[in-house]
C-alpha cells in the first residue's frame, strides 16, 4: 500500500501533528523517519494513507503546521519527495 | 501523622499518580529513542501531559512545555537565558534562592522592589520603580513560599511589557494553588515543580517558554543527531538525555486531577483552611500568625512564630506530636529580611486539597498545648 510519510522537526512536533490530523478524522501514525529521509538524522514523520494528503495538507494548514517535508513510498521501498 | 508540609511537597496525591508512576517503570521506554511500542507510549504520556499543562496554563503550543527535574531548573534555565554579569535584574522581596542564588553567581546588578507583607500596591510601586531606573530582566516568585502571599503577578507582567523588559516567573507555589495564565502574562518563562500543587512526583518539573532559550544541558535528544549543536526547537533544545517518565507518567495523573477538580475550587478549599488556621492562632495566647487581611491575597501557606520558643523547637516538638511542618529560613532569607523573620525564622504550615477542618482544629489544639 502505498502511504506518505511528513517528516517532522521533533516528537512532539510529530504528536501535534498526527493529533491534528486524527481530530480531523484522518488516521495518522507517528514513526520514526526512515534513516534515507531523516536529514539531520533521528527524526520522526507522521504517517498517512495516499488517499488523505490533500485533506490532511488542508488541516494542518488550518492548525498552523509546517510539514517539513514530505515523502511518498515507491514501489521498489524506496522514498521519492513530494514538492510542497 | 496530619501533613502541613505542601509547599516543600504535596505527600498526598491522587489515587493514580503512584499508579501511573508504578506502572510506567515495566511499561514505558523512552520517548524518541525507538520506534518499538514501549518507546511509543512512552512519548504517547510525555505528550499528553505536555497538553494536558498547556490547557491549565493557557501555553498555546505544546512544544512550548518543557520537562524540567524541579522548579529550580528551570528557574537556571531561565535565568541563564537572560541574565549576565551585570545585567540590571528586578526581584520582589520575597523571592527564594532558587532564583537569588544563581543571580549571585551570574553577578547581576540586583535590585529588590521591596514593601511590606501581604501588601500587594506597594508590592506593584516597587516593581515600577525599579523597572523605572532601567532593567534588564524580571523575575518574581507567583506566591511567597514562607507567607502564601499572593504577588500581583498581573500588573507586574503588565508593567513588564508595557517597558519592554523579559520577565520570569516562579510559579513554584501557585502552579496548581491559583490560577495561572501565561498566555495573558506574556512572561518570557514560567518555571514550576511537579511535586507540589500539580500533585506529580518529585524529581519532575515544567518550564513554560515564551521565547528561545539557552540550553542548560547539552547532550543526545533522539533528533537531529548528525549535528553536534543542540537542536534550535523546543521542546528538543532543552530536554537534553533520558527522561523521567515514569515521574512524568504520575504527573500527567496529577495535572488530570487539576482538570477534574478545577483550581479554583482547590484554592478555595485552601484558603478556608488557613484562614481557620490564621484565626484559631490569633486566638492562642503567645502565638503570632502571619494572616493576611485580605483573604485575596494568601494562599495556603501560612507562617507563624511562638512566644519564647525557637521556631526549630517548636517544629520538633508539633512533629514529635504527629504534625508535619516546616521551620527555619525556608531557602528564602530575603522573604524573612522584608517581613522581619530572618533574625527569628518561622513555622510553615501549608495545606493542600487533601487537608481537612478537622486537621486544623487538631492542629491548633496542639499549638495550645505547646503555649
Amino acid at each position: 500500500m502505498l502511504y506518505y510519510l511528513i517528516v517532522c522537526r521533533s516528537l512532539t512536533y510529530a504528536q501535534r501533528t498526527a493529533a491534528a490530523l486524527e481530530r480531523a478524522g484522518i488516521t495518522a501514525r507517528v514513526l520514526r523517519s526512515p534513516k534515507s529521509i531523516s536529514g539531520e538524522g533521528c527524526s520522526h514523520s507522521v504517517k498517512i494513507s495516499q488517499r488523505n494528503l490533500p485533506d490532511a495538507l488542508r488541516v494542518l494548514q488550518r492548525a498552523g503546521l509546517s510539514p517539513k517535508r514530505i515523502f511518498i513510498t515507491a514501489g521498489d521501498g524506496s522514498y521519492q519527495e513530494v514538492a510542497l | 501523622m496530619i501533613y502541613l508540609d505542601s509547599a516543600a511537597t504535596t505527600l498526598q496525591k491522587p489515587e493514580g499518580v503512584a499508579r501511573a508512576s508504578a506502572w510506567a517503570i515495566g511499561h514505558l521506554a523512552s520517548p524518541g529513542r525507538g520506534g518499538h511500542r514501549p518507546a511509543m507510549a512512552a512519548a504517547d504520556a510525555a505528550f499528553a501531559c505536555r497538553e494536558a499543562a498547556a490547557r491549565l496554563f493557557h501555553v498555546e503550543d505544546p512544544e512550548r512545555v518543557v520537562f524540567t527535574f524541579n522548579a529550580t531548573h528551570g528557574l537556571n534555565i531561565a535565568i541563564g537565558t537572560l541574565a549576565g554579569p551585570g545585567s540590571r535584574v528586578v526581584v520582589s522581596g520575597y523571592e527564594h534562592n532558587a532564583v537569588t542564588r544563581p543571580l549571585h553567581r551570574l553577578k547581576v546588578d540586583l535590585r529588590v522592589a521591596r514593601g511590606p507583607l501581604f501588601d500587594q500596591a506597594a508590592a506593584l510601586e516597587g516593581f515600577r520603580r525599579e523597572l523605572d531606573r532601567g532593567a534588564d530582566l524580571a523575575v518574581c516568585t507567583h506566591v511567597s513560599n514562607v507567607f502564601g502571599f499572593r504577588l500581583p503577578i498581573e500588573g507586574i507582567a503588565a508593567l513588564c511589557r508595557e517597558r519592554g523588559v523579559p520577565l520570569i516567573v516562579d510559579a513554584s507555589q501557585s502552579a496548581g494553588c491559583v490560577p495561572l495564565d501565561f498566555q495573558a502574562l506574556g512572561a518570557a518563562f514560567a518555571a514550576m515543580p511537579g511535586h507540589k500543587g500539580l500533585y506529580g512526583p518529585q524529581g519532575t518539573g515544567l518550564l513554560l517558554c515564551g521565547m528561545d532559550p539557552v540550553p542548560l544541558l547539552c547532550g543526545g535528544t533522539g533528533s537531529e543527531s548528525k549535528r553536534q549543536s543542540m537542536p534550535d526547537f523546543l521542546p528538543d533544545r532543552l530536554e537534553a538525555g533520558t527522561h523521567n517518565i515514569a515521574g512524568i507518567a504520575g504527573l500527567l495523573e496529577g495535572l488530570r486531577f487539576l482538570e477534574r477538580q478545577g483550581v479554583g475550587p482547590i484554592a478555595a478549599h485552601e484558603s478556608r483552611l488557613i484562614r481557620r488556621m490564621g484565626e484559631g492562632l490569633e486566638a492562642i495566647h503567645g502565638a503570632e500568625p502571619f494572616l493576611a487581611k485580605d483573604p485575596a491575597v494568601q494562599t495556603g501557606v501560612l507562617s507563624f512564630r511562638l512566644a519564647r520558643r525557637d521556631c526549630e523547637e517548636a517544629g520538633e516538638l508539633l512533629g514529635s506530636r504527629g504534625f508535619a511542618l516546616r521551620a527555619g529560613l525556608h531557602c528564602a532569607p530575603l522573604a524573612h529580611e522584608s517581613a522581619g523573620t530572618l533574625d527569628t525564622g518561622t513555622i510553615r504550615a501549608s495545606v493542600s486539597a487533601f487537608n481537612t477542618e478537622r486537621e486544623i482544629e487538631r492542629f491548633l489544639q496542639a499549638v495550645r498545648e505547646l503555649s
